[in-house]
């Protein structure tokens, strides 16, 4: 849902001088038909065995039990993203500046929440305004 | 249209009621929330980076197996990251 949500605001943010990419631990060979079902217009980046992730300090280990319960699921997380250990990021949503500055930070441990797309064009349109003065 | 969080609440009230299509037995989803509130209490949304600080740099491959290269990106404007756990 993360995506679609994305993929509404694109040319938005793109009118804004910005652009959206997505960075997952999930392999090249996913990301090319998940990025063809969802018609997306931004990039997904495959970020192996979480390196960028762990520097934005967003990776935790599934404790086993989860990992049980996933596999009774049929969810093969070693599969997808080639994690042995079930490493995952928290669901999290950055501006970044041209600076490389991190301008807003958007994360919750409980994937079930996240943050509106119309938040993060707000959160742009501040950047840009202050570019502009 | 709904707003993302509408949709996350709408699926998690469908997945939880333990009805089709997911059938979630109630024990699957007691663990799921006890997992939750632990890496909660682990203090991840504390430590993970925030705003002010320095972002990493990157430099990955895409759906097309071509390299993107964050300094590449940000001399073209600002950038929305957003860190997906994966569609499984």
């Amino acid at each position: 849902m993360e995506l679609e949500a994305l993929q509404q605001i694109d040319s938005e943010v793109r009118a804004l001088g910005a652009q959206i990419v997505v960075i997952t631990p999930e392999l090249e060979r996913y990301t090319r038909a998940l990025h063809k079902k969802l018609n997306l217009t931004f990039d997904i980046l495959t970020d192996l065995h979480l390196k960028i992730a762990e520097q934005f300090r967003l990776v935790f280990t599934l404790p086993d039990y989860l990992r049980d319960l996933y596999k009774s699921f049929g969810s093969t997380l070693d599969r997808f993203n080639d994690e042995p250990e079930y490493r995952l990021p928290i669901p999290a949503r950055y501006v970044i500046d041209t600076g490389g500055v991190i301008r807003a930070a958007d994360l919750n441990a409980d994937y079930t929440i996240r943050s509106e797309p119309s938040e993060t064009l707000r959160q742009l349109r501040t950047l840009s305004a202050a570019a502009a003065d | 249209m709904a707003s993302l969080q509408e949709r996350l609440d709408e699926f998690k009230k469908s997945f939880e009621s333990g009805a089709p299509p997911y059938n979630a037995p109630h024990e699957a989803i007691e663990t799921m929330h006890r997992a939750t509130a632990e890496l909660k209490s682990t203090g991840i949304e504390r430590r993970a980076l925030k705003a002010g600080d320095r972002a990493p740099s990157f430099n990955l491959f895409n759906q097309d197996h071509v390299q993107v290269d964050s300094g590449d990106l940000l001399r073209q404007g600002p950038l929305v990251v957003s860190f997906f756990r994966g569609h499984w």
